[in-house]
């Protein structure tokens, strides 16, 4: 018989949302459960390089976050987890089964020195850097990853148990096996995010054939001070680019792939990487091709407009197809929309504006019974009286879960989740 | 704790995927370090020398300047490519 914990909300997801409507729970008293399917919270935001429109260092806004999450006593955490079978019972009483991967260490000895990592002959692309470096097999997944321990990647290990001799914790622990934990909880909070359109999906865009088309995630790593290169580089041959392209909307507002809808970040966060660009390399140029840019925020116009006084050029233009030339520079056909003329330009580099779309299983964790809306975002139910609620009382969602949005309005959204889900705890069900 | 590696070799059989890929890293990995050995070179410079695609080179000596084995020296003249030297 696995064993029972009781906690009162399941925040399902560590990334800023989850973390929000966390905190905001137990700073009322409530006890929280949040689940992570990775191994570190802090979900995207954790890896981005700084924020629109205040050019904010991610790291620094999200690191202390993650901390006072990690820290709170009335925080639980689970990471490299998963829940499934989320089943309501009646008004206040869902039972769910967690499963808790095995990460091969032993997480409250592991002191994440890294001397594994040396050891380790098996190197493998790295995800946390989007595929541009490699990692070990046993690898601490990121420098300011929550918690900073290792784990071992079993697929890719080649057992040599180099690892096991080095630790001087003694930490590694290849008898752990998955565990199973039945959870009882008063409310559920969905905050799963979102995942990124895979931009192989636009063949004629020549992302994975090409070296020097990248996604903006791949961009967003480069311009991080944890980056893979040395500087911001090309990675078909290591050189630094100096006249870069940007191709908004790849995988957004496009029938053709399924997903017709505005991503809402990819003009901002594009805005953003390409007046960093101009920072990080001062002689480069920065074109980006757009078909309309939606700067709606606040303050988001004025950031869209100092980019253009830094020298970033705007073509308004839909590309059509990106070709390599011998040395990897790469040839950009497209239509020049306000002349109608279908022109060309070059670039020694692209980066795809990659859209935002729904996480895949999130209703299956709910045995299918959560609805989701039409993008397969979770479906709010009501969405200008109480934009939390969804199709089941006392589950709620936070953030990008609920469709595309920055992290200001994730933040909002989870405010929102956790003043409902409080109303919910209270009693306010049954006054309903 | 006893060595629990011999355990879980008792479980799980390694696939030969695993062991053509560490193979591989490895010895590009000999090849770039031993073509650093004469002089610092940059990512072309290197990929002709071991005859390797550039992104491959590129891909590998990102890697191992990450664990500490290489480290980026002055851009060249044409403010294009790093030269890539071994860390002492
Ligand atoms: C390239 C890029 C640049 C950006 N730049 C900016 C910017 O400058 N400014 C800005 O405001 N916004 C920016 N954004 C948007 C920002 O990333 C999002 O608004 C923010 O990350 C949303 O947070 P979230 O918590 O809702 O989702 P996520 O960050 O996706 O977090 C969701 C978390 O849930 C976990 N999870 C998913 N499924 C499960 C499951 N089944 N069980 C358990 N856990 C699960 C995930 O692992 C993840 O940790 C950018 C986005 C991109 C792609
Ligand atoms: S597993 Fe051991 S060697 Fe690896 S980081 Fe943790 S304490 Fe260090
Ligand atoms: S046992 Fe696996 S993880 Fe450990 S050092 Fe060997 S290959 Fe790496």
């Amino acid at each position: 018989m696995s064993k029972t914990e009781e906690y009162d909300v399941l925040v399902i997801g560590g990334g800023i949302s989850g973390e929000e409507a966390a905190l905001n729970l137990a700073d009322q008293g409530y006890k929280v459960l949040i689940v992570e399917k990775d191994l570190s919270v802090g979900g995207k935001m954790i890896h981005l390089s700084k924020v629109f429109p205040t050019l904010d260092c991610s790291a620094c806004i999200t690191t202390p976050k993650v901390s006072e999450t990690a820290r709170h006593p009335n925080i639980t955490i689970y990471t490299y987890s998963e829940v499934s079978n989320i089943d309501k019972k009646s008004e206040y009483d869902f039972r769910a089964l967690l499963t808790k991967h095995p990460r091969y260490v032993i997480e409250d000895a592991c002191t994440g020195c890294q001397l594994c990592e040396e050891a380790c002959p098996v190197t493998v692309q790295d995800q946390y850097q989007y595929d541009l470096v490699g990692r070990k097999a046993v690898y601490v997944p990121f420098s300011i990853a929550n918690p900073r321990v290792a784990a071992i990647d079993i697929e890719n290990c080649s057992l040599c148990g180099a690892c096991e001799k080095v630790c001087p914790a003694d930490c590694i622990d290849f008898t752990q096996e998955e565990e199973e934990i039945q959870i009882k909880v008063k409310s559920v909070v969905i905050a799963t995010g979102f995942k990124l359109f895979d931009p192989t999906l636009i063949p004629r865009y020549g992302f994975g054939v090409f070296k020097n088309v990248v996604t903006s995630m791949q961009m967003e790593r480069q311009l991080v001070p944890t980056r893979p290169y040395n500087n911001v580089l090309r990675p078909k041959d290591g050189k630094v680019p100096d006249n870069i392209a940007y191709v908004l909307c790849a995988g957004s507002r496009d029938e053709t792939v399924g997903n017709p809808i505005c991503s809402q970040v990819c003009c901002m966060y594009s805005i953003k990487q390409a007046q960093l660009l101009m920072g990080a390399l001062p002689m480069a140029d920065v074109t980006i091709y757009y078909l309309h840019i939606r700067s709606f925020g606040k303050g988001f116009n004025e950031f869209y407009q100092q980019s253009k006084d830094m020298g970033v050029t705007f073509i308004k233009g839909k590309i059509g197809k990106i070709e390599e030339t011998e040395n990897g520079d790469l040839k950009l056909r497209y239509e020049d929309i306000e002349s109608g003329v279908v022109k060309e330009a070059n670039h020694d580099m692209a980066v795809l504006s990659v859209g935002i779309l729904a996480n895949d299983g999130v209703s299956s964790m709910f045995n299918n019974k959560l609805e989701l809306d039409q993008y397969n975002f979770v479906e709010q139910k009501d969405i200008l009286a109480n934009p939390a609620q969804t199709n089941m009382s006392g589950v709620y969602v936070a953030g990008t879960a609920s469709g595309p949005m920055d992290i200001p309005d994730s933040i909002l959204s989870a405010g929102a989740a956790s003043a409902e889900t409080s109303g919910y705890l209270r009693g306010g069900y049954d006054e309903k | 704790m006893g060595k629990t590696i011999d355990i879980i070799k008792t479980k799980r059989k390694v696939s030969d995927s695993v062991k053509e890929n560490m193979k591989a890293f490895n010895k590009i990995k000999r090849q770039i370090l031993k073509s650093l050995e004469t002089e610092e070179k940059t990512v072309p410079q290197i990929a002709q020398e071991i005859d390797l695609p550039l992104d491959v080179v590129t891909y590998h000596l990102m890697t191992l300047q990450k664990y500490g084995n290489i480290e980026a020296g002055e851009v060249d003249d044409m403010d294009e490519f790093y030269f890539y030297k071994l860390k002492k």
